[in-house]
């Protein structure tokens, strides 16, 4: 005897085709996040159970020198990186969009960075700056604009500026490649009637190609904002956050409290901390493209 | 539909039973797990390898041999201690110990320390503060790795400088070196997050007196007078004479290697392994390439042991008896001189007679066995303890320096903030 009626069936079978998708995105995404903000709320030692302390942790953080230092280089390396990435990764699209030979040729070469594993980046620049024997400094002091090595990893200011740069040289393609992608969804009559209006470049620029791209342009944004916020590897290894605290970031800064000191729960609310940027950012982003397309 | 609902949880059954227990199930029997330290020594990590796998067979078990490097084995092991999948035999950091017996996690090894000392003879008096707590060992001492002060006796000689033997001749001698134009950044003491930076740091700090805990490891704070006058050292180089480069701040692990083997800095602190690297390679610097023992402070010799490697067995595994029997045998006397002596003098016994052993009898083997014996665990002059580890792994003390150099903060400040997280961490992880 069969006791569900078609819809029955059809709608359980709905259910079993998207469950294997709901299980992962459920066990690889919600779980770790929730678990992370539960974390966040209790004094967790490693090898301990937590005790659920509400917001002492992110009162802690508060409190502490180190963490306002640590949030002010995060914000400086991020908004410092993105807005060099976007003038780039433009710049990178406005000319390859206008070249017609080897275009593809050098659209391969300008994405290189974006291929090579961040590791190796941060290896070669970290050589290309090192004091003595960077590539940097030989040439500045062959060529006689220093007369002694500049200290690229060891004043304050340029660690910060050095560890930009690296990341600025990894992440520019994306930018690039994802910007040129979007120009060349527009529509050539525009520029040719442009044209006939007498625009010049800029006009075409400014009128035609940053309104027709600009989703694409906040969305890019967007992506790399989250990714360079949480970037790890790049200061890791040029500086391990130094000289002093000077590059120490979000994602170094819960390293050492998390895994060297073993501290979980403030780890986690140090992780935490940009979420609510993080999250009205999104929330922007998001409002502002259902509004274009509506 | 019910016969397939039923299928469905049959199959769940059965998944459940097959794998679940073996997720959970440590080693079997006739299987070991051990995990190990990747050191700069490769020759030598093949003697122990092989010496472990030789003892493995003997014994008719299986052994898996696991590696870390410095860097990564605090993430390996906090992943294992969380999801109690610690190995069976673990070689853990000088801080180690302390850290995972304070967790219940280790096994009494008394045992095997025991029968290791009827092979190798007593175990250091100064290595016993890393792993005996409540009157037990929870670990076997396998060596430490000393860092020893590297110079450039060519250089020394071209300034009419002697080798220098307290913190401020390394000062005074760095400064000539500058003065005469040889190098610019002569002293390449980095006060950075590794171990070339705390391990310096607590032997400077304790060289001044200002240690942070008494002899039973109870908190007391840096004493100010003493923490000021070690401070002196390190902003004359960093901020009146020069003779540091900001850069030093942020080298690696292996940075302060690499400028001494490039000539561009005449001091370092390190452990034997730029002597393996010269000697390996026939390096030209290798004739004008010198050591010595750490230097002294007006309150003594006081070194930082914190490069010590231990073995340990974890409670986590099921084969503990087999585990201790593996340990008691890549300790014994024939191996272990095997490895020592295959190590290029970077793996340092802690136990009195491989120390006599003639491969010590040469300058620099007399200097690093003298660095060991007279060096002191993490959390002098207490024993190591949770908290004193945290001390140095969440880099208090090389952060205190810092903020004096870098961030131009008062020394008095600087002693102060450093104190008061200490402070924090020991009212946390109060000394038993």
């Amino acid at each position: 005897m069969n006791v569900l009626t078609d819809r029955q069936r059809e709608r359980l079978l709905g259910y079993a085709l998207i469950a294997p998708v709901a299980i992962f995105l459920g066990g690889l995404v919600a779980y770790p996040f929730v678990s992370a903000i539960y974390l966040s709320l209790t004094e967790k030692i490693v090898g301990y159970p937590a005790h659920f302390v509400g917001l002492k942790n992110y009162g802690a953080l508060l409190e502490s020198g180190r963490f306002r230092i640590v949030a002010w280089n995060s914000a400086a390396f991020t908004v410092g990186s993105i807005v060099v990435k976007l003038v780039i990764g433009m710049t990178m699209a406005l000319a390859l969009h206008n070249v017609v030979r080897g275009n593809q040729f050098i659209r391969g070469i300008l994405l290189l960075p974006w291929v090579i594993p961040t590791v190796v980046i941060a290896l070669t620049w970290k050589w290309l700056m090192d004091l003595f024997r960077g590539l940097i400094n030989v040439a500045l002091i062959d060529v006689g604009a220093v007369r002694s090595g500049v200290h690229w990893l060891g004043d304050p200011t340029l660690a910060m500026a050095s560890v930009i740069t690296a990341n600025v040289w990894r992440g520019f393609p994306f930018f690039g490649v994802s910007f040129l992608a979007a120009m060349q969804t527009v529509p050539q009559e525009l520029y040719d009637a442009a044209a006939v209006d007498g625009a010049g470049s800029w006009e075409k620029f400014w009128r035609i190609t940053l309104p027709s791209i600009k989703g694409v342009v906040a969305v890019v944004t967007l992506l790399s904002t989250i990714v360079t916020l949480n970037d790890f590897n790049i200061v890791y290894i040029m500086t391990r956050g130094g000289p002093g605290a000077a590059t120490h970031i979000f994602a170094t800064y819960s390293y050492e409290l998390g895994i060297m000191s073993q501290r979980w729960g403030l780890a986690m609310a140090a992780s935490m901390a940009s979420l609510p940027l993080v999250a009205l950012l999104i929330v922007g982003v998001v409002r502002y493209l259902h509004r274009e397309e509506a | 539909m019910r016969t397939l609902a039923t299928k469905l949880v049959v199959l769940i059954a059965l998944v459940a039973v097959v794998f679940v227990p073996a997720l959970e199930r440590p080693a079997a029997a006739g299987k070991l797990s051990l995990w190990r330290l990747k050191t700069y020594i490769p020759p030598a990590d093949k003697i122990l390898d092989t010496n472990a796998q030789e003892c493995a067979k003997k014994a008719g078990l299986e052994l898996a041999v696991q590696t870390y490097t410095f860097d990564d084995m605090w993430t390996k092991f906090t992943a294992a201690i969380e999801s109690k999948t610690l190995p069976d035999i673990a070689e853990l950091d000088a801080v180690g110990p302390a850290r995972l017996a304070n967790l219940g996690r280790l096994a009494d090894v008394s045992d095997v320390v025991a029968a290791a000392t009827k092979e190798l003879g007593p175990i250091l008096p100064n290595a016993d503060g890393a792993v005996k707590f409540g009157g037990k060992y929870y670990a076997v001492p396998h060596y430490a790795i000393p860092l020893v002060l590297f110079y450039r006796p060519d250089i020394l000689a071209k300034v009419g400088a002697e080798p220098p033997d307290t913190w401020e001749d390394i000062q005074n001698v760095s400064e000539k070196v500058k003065k005469a134009g040889v190098q610019d950044f002569p002293n390449g003491f980095p006060w950075n997050r590794t171990g070339d930076g705390y391990d310096p740091a607590m032997s400077l700090l304790w060289s001044y007196g200002a240690a942070w805990v008494d002899k039973s490891g109870k908190f007391t704070g840096i004493p100010k007078a003493a923490g000021l006058e070690a401070l002196k050292v390190v902003t004359r180089a960093y901020l009146a004479d020069k003779t540091s480069a900001f850069d030093y701040l942020s080298w690696s692990g292996a940075t302060n290697n690499e400028a001494f083997m490039a000539g561009k800095i005449t001091f370092t602190p390190n452990g034997p392994s730029i002597l393996f690297q010269e000697e390996s390679t026939q390096h030209p610097l290798l004739k004008d390439t010198a050591i010595k023992v750490m230097p002294k402070g007006p309150a003594g010799r006081n070194l930082a042991l914190t490069f010590v490697m231990n073995w340990a067995v974890p409670t986590d595994g099921k084969s503990q008896k087999e585990a201790k029997a593996l340990i008691g045998c890549v300790m014994a006397r024939e191996n272990f001189v095997k490895y020592m002596t295959g190590s290029f003098r970077q793996m340092v016994p802690l136990f009195a007679k491989p120390l006599d052993d003639p491969y010590w009898n040469t300058p620099s083997g007399k200097i690093i066995v003298d660095t060991v014996k007279q060096g002191h665990p993490v959390g002098w002059p207490g024993p190591t303890t949770p908290a004193a580890a945290e001390v140095v792994s969440g880099n208090v003390l090389t952060d205190m320096i810092t903020r004096v150099i870098v961030d131009k903060v008062a020394p008095e400040a600087a002693i102060d903030e450093a104190n008061k997280r200490i402070k924090e961490i020991y009212d946390r992880l109060p000394v038993k």
